[in-house]
């Protein structure tokens, strides 16, 4: 029975449940694959709803609703988190287009910079010059629109301060706490005077000269101190700056639990809002035309300062030419706007610095001037005042010229003047002697008449002869008192007179026969002259000599050249005596 | 650099503003000057080898019919509650501010200060009374004048500040 009954009963089964099996294993076969189709569905999901979107709008049509219905629900639930998810990407997108249909006109300080060649802009550099307050600060002072002088970044629910920026030197001591007040009065004045607490709030308030403008951002808000008046524009720039911070520490801002060391990134962000604008660009007092007034006051800046510049050139010029003086030393030299000041020592035996400036073109009394005397060693004036102790010569005007400290005399001199010369023992500053080989000691003009007389007074002699005749003896006794009216004079002087006695002869003879007789000639003279001079007093010393014909006297008519060189004529030798005191025999 | 929010809360007249002053610039007066609004201080202390800014608000006191500036307390990390010893009815009250100052900035970290306890003569506690307070926890005796327990308590809140799991 067990071989035959198991297809038996498969066959009994089926007759009795037959209908129910098949379509019980079509619901199993149609259960498994709904359950394929839906893990297949999910993994083509997003394929297949890309391939839809392209071939129509359908899909989008279709979901429509759905998604609306979800977006309405989620900000009717959680409001807050679905503004704050927009806020950065809505924010700039609205301002954007409210951008594009406004024009701005915001000055900036680097026009002010640009257009300072205004009449205003003259007066604030004339004002800098005179207070020496910086350019830029007087521009500021007088041009400020406005200034942000201070922005923070707070947290919007704590009141803390997440970040601060403030232009250089202008920083608060206690930003943390006015980051605290600033929340705290944000709170009073929603509490007390708005009721939609959440919406806008505080968005300005003024401390004094001060503006404070917040603009809020989810998270946090942003406070700009202003100083001036800032446009409604600048309130964008706020918008624009807590967006960007919303944007960029989405985190950091929503963890926030007290550390405030993510938030330094966003320091540049706020330093953005740091500006300052100055009104320098519109004039004001809008009618009136400057043009006259700039030419104008452009000419007379011109003058002055030509003026000016020429004074100073002058003023310099007469500094350069006093520096140059011999004496004259420039201490201090100083251009007042109207008068000039100069300071210095003077040598008294130099040039006076009046004297200097008004031939440098420079009147001395628009010249506070200052000197103190001094005894400059300088060679020109050591020698100016060696020239001023020996006083003036009566005649002949020696150079007088320094080597090392030796005072060199040189050339024609007046006798008596060089023996005191050679003398004096006390010299001044500068010189320690005197050397007197290069000069020249000449008659002094009391004596130069009686000099002159004596060397054009010759003795004349007949051909061949040697003896005196009366006109000789004449001569010789002439030659006698002018010789004794010079010694006499040159007596107490320490000077020595001597008498050259030159005999001659005409061209006639041997040289020898006209040598002695010359020589003869000359010492007949000297003969007769010491018997005329002899007693009485004073008296030169006499030389002879014989030249024969070898200096001949000129004279054009052979006649008369021939009769005056038969003769001897007087020349005077005067010598300085070598020890001080000395006197002449 | 970490900044912690804390608010001073308490019937007017407790100490709120001396316990500040005294914590902050170690100065006490007796002159009473109610605070109007809120007055905010700050003072960095150092919790194990980090430094805390406390930006401290002290909030005006209130009076039995008008309420605290809850949104002066929206945001705080800590609240420091105060109470004067020699005036019963303002430590009663702690209980209904402790509510009133939950809903506004949730459960945060805190601690009552038991003030003026340099006045002995006047006080006005029970044993009870006191016994229910320190069922509250971080409570600290403290006396704005004399200076006891002033910066203690002000550490204990900012140690829980830090790591709020501790005191919580
Ligand atoms: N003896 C003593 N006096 C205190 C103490 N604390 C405060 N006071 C005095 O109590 C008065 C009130 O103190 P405040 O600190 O102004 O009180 P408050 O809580 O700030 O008051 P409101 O600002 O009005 O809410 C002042 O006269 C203080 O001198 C204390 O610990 N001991
Ligand atoms: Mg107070």
């Amino acid at each position: 029975m067990d071989e035959t009954s198991a297809p038996d009963l498969a066959k009994l089964r089926r007759i009795l449940v037959g209908e129910e099996r098949a379509r019980l294993d079509q619901l199993e076969a149609k259960v498994e694959d709904n359950r394929l189709s839906a893990e297949r569905l999910a993994a083509r999901l997003p394929e297949a709803i890309v391939l839809r979107a392209a071939q129509d709008r359908q899909l989008a049509r279709a979901l429509a609703p759905t998604v609306e219905g979800a977006i309405s629900e989620s900000v009717r639930r959680k409001p807050g988190e679905f503004a704050d998810a927009i806020f950065p990407v809505l924010g700039p997108a609205i301002r954007k287009a409210i951008a594009e249909t406004m024009a701005e006109l915001v000055g900036s300080i680097n026009r002010a910079m640009q257009h300072s060649f205004s009449a205003r802009g003259l007066s604030w550099r004339f004002e800098s010059w005179r207070t020496g307050v910086p350019y830029a600060a007087v521009v500021i002072k007088h041009a400020l629109v406005y200034r942000v002088e201070q922005v923070f970044l707070v947290h919007r629910e704590t009141g803390l301060l997440l970040a601060q920026a403030h232009p250089p030197n202008l920083a608060v001591p206690d930003a943390d706490l006015v980051s605290g007040m600033l929340t705290a009065i944000r709170d009073f004045v929603g509490d007390s005077f708005s009721a939609e607490k959440e919406v806008g709030g505080l968005r300005t308030f003024s401390v004094g000269e001060l503006t404070v403008m917040v603009e809020q951002g989810p998270k946090a808000l942003l406070a700009a101190v202003v100083r001036g008046q800032a446009p409604e524009s600048y309130l964008r720039r706020l918008q624009e700056t807590i967006e960007g911070v919303h944007g960029q520490f989405p985190s950091a801002l929503a963890e926030f639990e007290g550390d405030t060391t993510p938030f330094e990134a966003a320091q540049p962000l706020l330093e953005d809002c740091l500006v300052t604008v100055l009104d320098t660009d519109q004039p004001v007092g809008a009618k009136v035309n400057w043009t006259p007034w700039v030419v104008g006051l452009g000419l007379v800046a011109l003058v002055i300062a030509a003026w000016w510049t020429w004074s100073v050139l002058e003023f310099n010029r007469a500094v350069r030419a006093l520096r140059a003086t011999p004496g004259i030393v420039v201490v201090e030299a100083s251009r007042g706007w109207r008068t000039h000041e100069v300071r210095g020592l003077s040598d008294p035996s130099g040039a006076t610095p009046a004297t200097v400036l008004r031939a440098a073109g420079v009147e001395p009394a628009r010249v506070t001037q200052q000197w103190e005397p001094y005894v400059s060693l300088t060679p020109s004036l050591v020698v100016a005042r060696a020239a001023r102790v020996l006083g003036p010569t009566s005649v002949g005007k020696p150079a007088l010229v320094l080597r090392g400290e030796t005072l060199m005399v040189r050339g024609p001199a007046d006798a008596p003047w060089l023996a005191r010369v050679a003398r004096r023992t006390g010299w001044p500053a500068g010189v320690a002697g005197v050397d007197l080989r290069e000069a020249t000691p000449v008659l002094p003009a009391a004596l130069v008449r009686a000099g002159d007389s004596l060397v054009a007074g010759q003795v004349l002699f007949a051909p061949g002869s040697a003896a005196l005749d009366d006109a000789a003896a004449a001569a010789v006794r002439t030659a006698a008192r002018h010789a004794r009216a010079i010694a006499a004079g040159l007596a107490d002087d320490g000077v020595t007179v001597g008498l050259t006695l030159t005999g001659r002869t005409d061209a006639t003879g041997t040289d020898s026969t006209n040598q002695s007789l010359s020589r003869e000639r000359a010492e007949r003279v000297r003969r007769a002259l010491e018997g005329a001079l002899r007693g009485g007093g004073a008296a030169p010393v006499l030389t002879t000599r014989g030249v024969g014909t070898r200096e001949p006297l000129s004279e054009s008519d052979s006649t008369a050249r021939a009769r005056i060189n038969r003769s001897v004529s007087f020349g005077i030798r005067l010598s300085i005596d070598a020890t001080p005191g000395a006197r002449p025999r | 650099m970490i900044q912690k929010k804390v608010c001073m809360v308490g019937v007017f007249g407790t100490g709120k503003t001396s316990l500040v002053q005294q914590f902050v610039h170690t100065k006490f007066t007796d002159k009473y000057h109610s605070t109007v609004g809120v007055k905010i201080d700050r003072k960095v202390v150092n919790v194990a080898g980090t430094d805390v800014t406390l930006v401290l608000w002290d909030l005006a006191g209130r009076d039995s019919s008008e309420d605290i500036g809850a949104s002066y307390l929206k945001g705080a990390h800590g609240i420091i509650y105060v109470g004067d010893g020699t005036r019963r009815d303002t430590v009663v009250q702690l209980d209904d501010l402790l509510r009133v100052a939950t809903a506004a900035a949730g459960a945060v970290p805190s601690v009552t200060a038991l003030n003026k306890i340099d006045l002995t003569d006047q006080w006005a506690l029970s044993v009870e009374d006191y016994q229910a307070l320190v069922k509250r926890g971080g409570l600290f005796r403290t006396s704005a004048k004399t200076g006891e327990g002033v910066e203690a308590m002000f550490l204990q809140l900012a140690t829980w500040l830090v790591a709020p799991k501790a005191g919580a």
